[in-house]
């Protein structure tokens, strides 16, 4: 059972949306994105109609993305919760709509221009969230993410 | 030899009776050699029963025998019997060969285009194929397919600062002289080009959706009068504003020289996508019980249809106005009352925001390449910013619609408006972001009316 957030997780979701022709049906993703959780950061790299890499960065890293996502560990909980209990994000726990609910964003970027990638790929982002409800997440304790 | 008892597989039987041949036909195929599976394939292929056994006459040495009315008809033309047979023989119908001496061909000219085995052998002028072009091309498929980008290579990826020609003639193939000039105004790659234009319009193909079977029009259900009332109200400027912004875009295509077929290309996108956010903001109004509301007063459409150079449009309609359009379907997904309105605003956002891509990186390569320009472009913004405040005050069904609809009903209206509030700050806010990003400061000059929304 993969533990969120970590490597094999994301790997995990990753190799459900290539074999997923849903997936694919939504069109080419060209895109770096990052997801943040406490101190923790991966770096997913999305190109063509796949997923094709997925690491652990660092801040510094941020930089080059195009946006990364970012919201305390307990809303991360809650968002994958939901999705798993829904089979997909519910109306009110889509990445925009979590997005626009956060007072600082949960779409971040240092590029005005680039972070605009998170609304031209934003169904397939969320598709690539809602195939993690075909897995059995484990949650990370919340010490292991903050300290 | 023909065996008149050869058996009928039941196959045959039935595709037979189907497509109307007689038995004794069929038995007479098989008894010819014909193989089951052919003539279940003829049948397929739309031979008549008639056709048939025409071929099996003229088979067995007998000839065709032509119908009373194709008689008549030579003989009326001067056409002799066994040249008519001939052409049944070769596979000619009846039908045709009526026309054909309704068209006044004479027996002569049959006769001849019958010993040629029926094509034409003109003298061909082949020195076309000596065409000074770059020969020998081989484009490959990439991950994302053989791509606009991908078949850019050599000659034929170059795109020149100025374009030469005015027809219509492809980028990379050789002019003819005395062709006739197609009317374009725009030459110079500075007033039109990006470099995501190629990526943009496959990413578009790709990133495709269709309203009419994709949304699931069947979870909209029955909301409030005043939510509902809210809700198509917005559809109806949402959808008036995309038929604006395509018929601006449509009339600039064919300002655009050839030697810029991606731009073409990509804006022929960004028209498809805003008649499909015509089409299905349209169906969201007439889908649950209400209607369309009233138009918008249309000061910022002005703004778009007034301008005199393209890139005072994309500045104005595809910078300014898609900005807030974007920030409108961002709430828009939000607040959905339903998965069917989840779906359209999460579609319609991917869109703009690809148009917002080409908008900006425009604006970035015309300020790159003519740094002159950059007052001209802030005098632009200037007059759209002016007119979309203008619209601001003239409009009283837009705000309180997005306030009603946000809040979930009038009786929570502080909350909608709040809402609307952090819609227009989020507009604002992202507009300077992207026109930074494009080397164009306008946190001092932006209009106040806008301003105030950054500022609350």
């Amino acid at each position: 059972m993969p533990t969120f957030p970590s490597v094999e997780w994301f790997n995990a979701v990753k190799d459900i949306v290539n074999n997923d022709p849903n997936f694919r049906q939504l069109g080419t993703v060209d895109t770096v994105a990052g997801v943040k959780v406490g101190n923790k950061i991966y770096e997913l790299t999305f190109e063509a109609f796949e997923c094709t890499n997925v690491r652990e960065a660092s801040e510094n890293d941020l930089r080059d993305m195009d946006f990364w996502l970012e919201q305390h560990y307990d809303a991360w909980k809650e968002m994958l919760e939901n999705i798993k209990r829904n089979g997909a994000a519910d109306l009110t726990h889509t990445l925009n709509t979590l997005d626009l609910s956060a007072p600082e964003g949960f779409a971040r970027s240092y590029d005005g221009y680039r972070r605009d990638a998170f609304y031209r790929f934003n169904q397939s982002l969320q598709d690539f969230f809602n195939a993690s409800a075909k897995i059995d997440t484990q949650f990370a304790a919340p010490e292991a993410v903050t300290a | 030899m023909a065996n008149e008892t050869a058996a009928i597989p039941e196959k045959l039987a039935q595709k037979a009776q189907e497509k109307g041949w007689p038995l004794d036909l069929v038995q007479q195929a098989l008894g010819a050699g014909a193989q089951p599976d052919q003539l279940i394939g003829y049948m397929d292929q739309g031979v008549t029963a008639e056709q048939a056994r025409q071929f099996l006459a003229a088979q067995a040495g007998g000839g065709v025998e032509p119908s009373a009315e194709l008689k008549a008809k030579a003989e009326e033309v001067g056409w002799p019997l066994d040249l008519i047979q001939q052409a049944l023989s070769m596979g000619a119908a009846e039908s045709d060969l009526i026309n054909y001496m309704n068209m006044g061909v004479t027996a002569e000219q049959a006769r001849q285009f019958m010993a040629g085995g029926g094509q034409q052998q003109p003298q061909l002028d082949l020195s076309w194929m000596n065409v000074p072009t770059e020969w020998g091309t081989r484009a490959r498929p990439t991950k994302h397919g053989l791509t606009l980008e991908a078949i850019n290579i050599g000659k034929y990826g170059d795109v020149p600062d100025a374009w030469p020609y005015q027809t219509e003639m492809p980028r990379g193939a050789v002019p003819i002289p005395g062709v006739e000039g197609m009317g374009y105004s725009i030459f110079e790659k500075q007033e039109v080009w990006s470099d995501a234009c190629a990526p943009l319009y496959e990413e578009a193909i790709q990133r495709r959706w269709r309203p009419a079977t994709d949304v699931p029009w069947t979870s909209i259900e029955p909301l409030p009068d005043d939510v509902e009332r809210a809700a198509c109200q917005i559809a109806t400027y949402l959808s008036e504003k995309a038929q604006m912004e395509a018929d601006v875009l449509g009339r600039w295509e064919p300002e655009i020289s050839y030697g810029y077929h991606e731009v073409k290309l990509y804006l022929a996108t960004v028209i498809f996508e805003d008649a499909r956010a015509v089409e299905v903001f349209r169906k969201r109004a007439l889908s649950n019980g209400g209607g369309l509301g009233i138009q918008s007063p249309g000061w910022s459409f002005r703004a778009a249809v007034d301008a005199r150079n393209f890139t005072e449009m994309v500045a104005i309609q595809m910078c300014l106005q898609d900005s807030l359009t974007l920030a409108e379907y961002a709430f828009g997904e939000k607040y959905a009352k339903n998965p069917a309105e989840k779906f359209i605003f999460g579609r319609a956002l991917q869109d703009k925001a690809r148009h917002l891509n080409y908008a900006f990186s425009h604006l970035k390569y015309v300020l790159l390449h003519r740094a002159d320009r950059r007052e001209e472009l802030q005098r632009y913004l200037d007059k759209g910013e002016g007119m979309l405040a203008t619209d601001d005050r003239k409009d009283n069904a837009t705000k309180p619609a997005f306030a009603i609809y946000f809040g979930g009903g009038k009786d929570n209206i502080n909350e909608g408006l709040a809402a609307y509030n952090a819609m227009r700050g989020l507009f604002v806010r992202q507009y300077l972001d992207r026109l930074k990003w494009a080397t164009l400061d306008r946190t001092e000059r932006l209009n106040p009316q806008l301003k105030a929304f950054i500022e609350q």
